[in-house]
């Protein structure tokens, strides 16, 4: 891929340091034709010449960050007396002044690195395919007996096109992890930069390293739905793809996750096109996953070390075990139902004793509260919580190796995304803890990183969880790809713990913002007026920040996704359930199922129908009439109330 | 042998080193003279508007030359110098852009030869330069030494800059014009040119008096002075006139004035107010920040730009004093 034939080739430019300009070991300045094709992020290389002792001299190599022209004019006035006051004839002036092109340039890498001297005033030269791996110092990677270079794109300048590569010891840990991708909406590529680059990682993750998966979280309407359906591209994409050793394909492995509308049975994803919501697995999880994160909807406001202990209290010793309420009743609360019946016999049993306000050592406010954040988190998130019945997850232990898991949330209630992030991703560490996820790492990426980890606010349970994996999650093998508009907005440690900086085209004002004072005025007009499908790169190796060109993602963009496979409409209850049953058992006749459904109570065929995936029985017909036969409905009628918001994120549009 | 090897062994030889650029040793000297005139064009002496815009070459050719030296040694009261001249032709074409068309340099070094040790006369032809000896007048005094090389070096910079001229006459396009800084008499084969023209800046020489005199110094911008063939000094015959490109009402008698020197033939007393029209456009761009700017040509300007980028640096006067040096 490195193209090593390095071929004559002439000057370019010369550096020229004067005492005013100094040449530094960080810094150097040279001059060009006025015709040139460098331009800032040029990549040069500086001979130093010979000594005529035939050694070489030193070579050193840096990146344009700054330029100037300027003519001989000695004042602006003078162009003015020159032309008698007529630009029209200033423009007719029988000479051209004579002008310079004179570029400043950040020092890359110097070789000898030892003794670390002021640039030399050599030649300068275009970088090559080799340069451009040496100044980058991509050899300590690249050609090594176990090579962990992952193409991220093409380095380009004046007809010239390298590979550049970041270290997966640095992208992916263990030496260094994360990546952050910002920049404007539309334009910076954000989510495309991510697809091509987790499928340059799948390609060019090196087996020593092991198996690699990765889990994105949909956030926003259609983008991740259709990674494994092929897009669009143009020959110059696929040159590029050729070019970084990339095959120019969709993912061959993906696993789509969506948890169900408001209705149980139909998914609530814009992947519902008959032809492909067949491969779309339910997200559901009960009463028992979500009370392990109950944190997370309780620290969303005020914090209650009472309702803590009394979470505790149900997790310890309620949930799961038979229970006796202390008023005669008995309990096995399995779901948030038999949880209601529970808390309605405590306090049916404290009124009609009138004995006091407590119960056991918790207060009855406590308790209301308790009841009402999980009532409100099985309302909210009907459909990915189930109100009664078990779940269905991500295959824990049995993640495949370059696959991507995508799920789903675009449509969920804020409150729900932060569950489902802090449930996945416990889970994702807790299982690479134990190193029995069935892959050695996982990159999650989260888009919209801003609503997850911002910069000010609360400290949410999300918030604390994301920081975590920012700051421990590169001995784990648990990266964070985040991507945001504006960096500024995102928590400081979280995008400053990503090894990887990846910048699209930015904000001028975001710009202005302190964060980017170290780039020269040069850089940022850059950043502001970067095409689509060029991004600047920081790595770790590299000493400068590198413009790169990537190709389009070889996956459907997800607006084009909901065109080729526009959504089916929602299906009527009975319909829904045949589908889902139908994929568990094809030769099924849907009118035996209906027949079965008719007149029960949908949350009954809603449990039984998860009983059934579940367990994945033989007969799925059997398993599923044992199912719906086995419990009747439950005789105290449902009356839910819908608490308000807890917090302002629900107000967010989404 | 190498450069401070030779200085070693000079020294050696009881030339004692010496670092003095003379003053006005980069500039050319003026010649104080009234020279005298006969009338060409008209039989008195009149002021012309130049033609606007007059003539358009499409492509013109300027030389300037250019002369550095330095005592380096002293070998008893006798100076030996180093001497760099070089001579520049840009050529501007199409795309109103100076580029070199031609270059040439000669150093050498000067002495008194025959008044020169033994051995310091036998290492300076070991010095890796050629030497040229000074007239047998030059040796009684430093100063008279330092006149005659003077004299010595500015031959030199018109020798080179006639070679280089003539080549580049030669070379000269059909509608393509050389303009070059100073006297065009010096060379038969430039005064003879039809696209050759001389333009000088400084005023040494007069060629009238009283009232031709004031009518020639004091003519406006943008007008010249009748065609008049100057008399004296010139080696070859040229043709002449004045020419004001700024005015000088404010400033001073001579500021923006200029002698143009071309072919003695009627056909440039046709063509002179043409050609004093392209020469006023030539006024832009400003060759400032040269204090001559009022006069320079930005062209030649560019020109001497170019050899005084390309001249040795150690022939230029120190820019610190001469206090003694310490150390080694
Ligand atoms: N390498 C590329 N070359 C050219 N165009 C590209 C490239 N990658 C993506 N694009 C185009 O750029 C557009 C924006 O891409 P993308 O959706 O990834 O941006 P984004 O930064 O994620 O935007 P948002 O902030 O709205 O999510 C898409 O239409 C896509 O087709
Ligand atoms: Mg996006």
């Amino acid at each position: 891929m490195i193209d090593k034939t390095a071929p004559a080739q002439t000057p370019v430019g010369r550096v020229v340091a004067t005492e005013l300009k100094p040449a530094t070991p960080h810094q150097f300045h040279f001059w060009t034709a006025t015709e040139t094709s460098i331009g800032i992020g040029a990549i040069v290389r500086v001979e130093e010449p010979g000594n005529g002792k035939r050694e070489t001299g030193r070579v050193v190599y840096g990146v344009v960050t700054d330029a100037l022209a300027y003519s001989d004019l000695a004042t602006p006035l003078h162009d003015v007396v020159g032309a008698e006051g007529d630009p029209v004839r200033a423009a007719a002036a029988p000479t051209v002044r004579q002008e310079i092109r004179l570029w400043t340039a950040a020092v890359l890498r110097q070789e000898p690195a030892e003794p670390l001297q002021p640039v030399p005033l050599g030649e300068v030269f275009v970088a090559t395919d080799a340069d451009v791996a040496e100044a980058l110092r991509m050899d300590a990677y690249l050609h090594t007996a176990q090579p962990t270079a992952i193409p991220i794109g093409l380095y380009t300048s004046g007809g010239l096109e390298a590979p550049v590569y970041l270290d997966a010891d640095f992208l992916l840990g263990p030496e260094a992890a994360h990546l952050n991708i910002s920049g404007v909406s539309g334009l910076a590529t954000k989510t495309s930069a991510v697809e091509f680059l987790l499928s340059s990682i799948f390609h060019h993750f090196p087996s020593h390293k092991g198996r690699i998966a990765a889990v994105c979280f949909n956030v926003k309407g259609s983008d991740l739905c259709f990674l494994d359906q092929p897009g669009v591209l143009d020959d110059e994409d696929r040159r590029r793809y050729a070019r970084l050793g990339i095959p120019a394909e969709p993912f061959a492995q993906v696993r789509h996750y969506a948890p169900f509308k408001a209705d149980g049975v139909n998914l609530n994803t814009l992947r519902t096109h008959p032809d492909l919501v067949g491969d779309v697995q339910p997200l559901v999880w009960g009463l028992q996953e979500v009370l392990d994160f109950a944190e997370v909807l309780l620290n969303r406001d005020d914090i209650d070390a009472k309702a803590d202990a009394f979470i505790d209290f149900l997790a310890d010793r309620v949930v799961g075990r038979d229970f006796e309420d202390g008023f005669g009743g008995r309990h096995r609360v399995q779901s948030f139902a038999d949880l209601d019946r529970l808390f309605r016999s405590i306090f049916d049993g404290l009124e009609l004793t009138g004995r006091s306000d407590m119960w056991r050592t918790h207060h009855i406010a406590t308790m209301r509260k308790v009841r009402n954040r999980l009532s409100n988190i099985s309302t909210r998130c009907k459909g990915l919580v189930t109100d009664d019945g078990p779940s269905n997850d991500l295959p824990w232990g049995r993640f495949e190796d370059r696959t991507v898991y995508v799920v789903d949330l675009a449509n969920v209630d804020p409150l729900g995304q932060d569950l489902a992030f802090a449930r996945i991703v416990s889970k994702l560490r807790e299982r690479l803890e134990h190193h029995d996820l069935g892959v050695d790492a996982v990159v999650v990426f989260v888009d919209e990183l801003n609503k997850y980890a911002p910069a000010d606010g609360p400290e949410t349970y999300v918030k604390k969880m994301l920081l975590d994996i920012s700051e421990r999650g590169r001995y784990l093998g648990l990266v964070l790809f985040g991507a945001e508009q504006f960096r500024s907005q995102v928590h400081r440690r979280v995008v400053g713990n990503a090894g990887t900086q990846v910048f699209g085209r930015m904000d001028m004002d975001e710009l202005a913002t302190p964060s980017y004072q170290v780039m020269t005025p040069a850089t940022k007009i850059k950043l502001a007026t970067l095409p689509v499908g060029e991004l600047m790169v920081r790595h770790p190796h590299f000493t400068q920040p590198i413009f790169v060109r990537f190709p389009r993602p070889a996956v459907l963009r997800g607006r084009d996704g909901v065109e080729r496979f526009p959504p089916g409409t929602d299906l009527p209850f009975e319909d829904a359930v045949v589908r889902q049953l139908l994929r568990l058992d094809r030769s099924l006749a849907p009118n035996r199922i209906k027949d079965l459904i008719d007149g029960r109570d949908p949350e009954d065929v809603r449990r039984a129908l998860a009983a059934v995936r579940r367990k994945r029985p033989d007969d799925v017909l059997v398993a599923f009439r044992r199912e719906l036969g086995g419990r009747v409905s439950p005789d105290v009628p449902r009356e839910r109330q819908a608490v308000p918001p807890l917090n302002t994120i629900s107000e967010e549009p989404y | 042998m190498s450069g401070r090897a030779w200085a070693d062994a000079m020294r050696a030889a009881g030339a004692v080193p010496a670092s003095y650029v003379p003053e006005g040793s980069l500039g050319r000297t003026d010649l104080e003279e009234v020279a005298g005139a006969e009338a060409v064009e008209n039989a008195e002496l009149r002021v012309h508007p130049a033609d606007a815009p007059g003539l358009s070459p499409p492509a013109a050719s300027f030389l300037d030359g250019l002369q550095y030296w330095k005592v380096v040694f002293y070998d008893g009261v006798l100076p030996i110098v180093h001497v760099h001249v070089a001579c520049a032709v840009r050529r501007r074409g199409a795309d109103r852009k100076l580029r070199t068309a031609d270059h040439a340099t000669r150093d050498f070094h000067l002495a008194h030869l025959a008044g020169l040790k033994p051995a310091v006369r036998r290492l300076l032809d070991e010095g890796g330069l050629s030497v040229v000896d000074l007239p047998d007048g030059a040796a009684a005094q430093p100063g008279r030494a330092q006149e005659a090389a003077r004299r010595a070096v500015e031959n030199a910079r018109v020798a080179l800059e006639k070679e280089v001229g003539e080549r580049c006459a030669a070379r000269l396009g059909p509608d393509e014009w050389l303009v070059q800084d100073g006297l065009l008499s010096e060379s038969a084969v430039l005064s003879g040119h039809p696209r050759a023209l001389g333009v000088i800046k400084s005023h040494g020489a007069q060629y009238f008096e009283g009232p031709e005199l004031e009518r020639a110094l004091t003519i406006p911008a943008g007008h010249r002075t009748s065609v008049f063939r100057p008399r004296g000094r010139a080696r070859h015959e040229v043709y002449s006139w004045y020419l004001r490109l700024w005015p000088w009402e404010g400033n001073d008698l001579l500021f923006g004035l200029l002698r143009i020197e071309a072919r003695a033939h009627p056909d440039t007393v046709a063509r002179a107010s043409a050609i004093s029209g392209w020469l006023v456009r030539e006024r832009a761009p400003l060759s400032t920040p040269d204090a001559r700017w009022d006069r320079l040509l930005y062209p030649i300007h560019d020109v001497e730009s170019y050899l005084k980028a390309l001249a040795p640096r150690d022939l230029l006067p120190a820019p610190a004093s001469r206090l003694p040096k310490t150390g080694t």
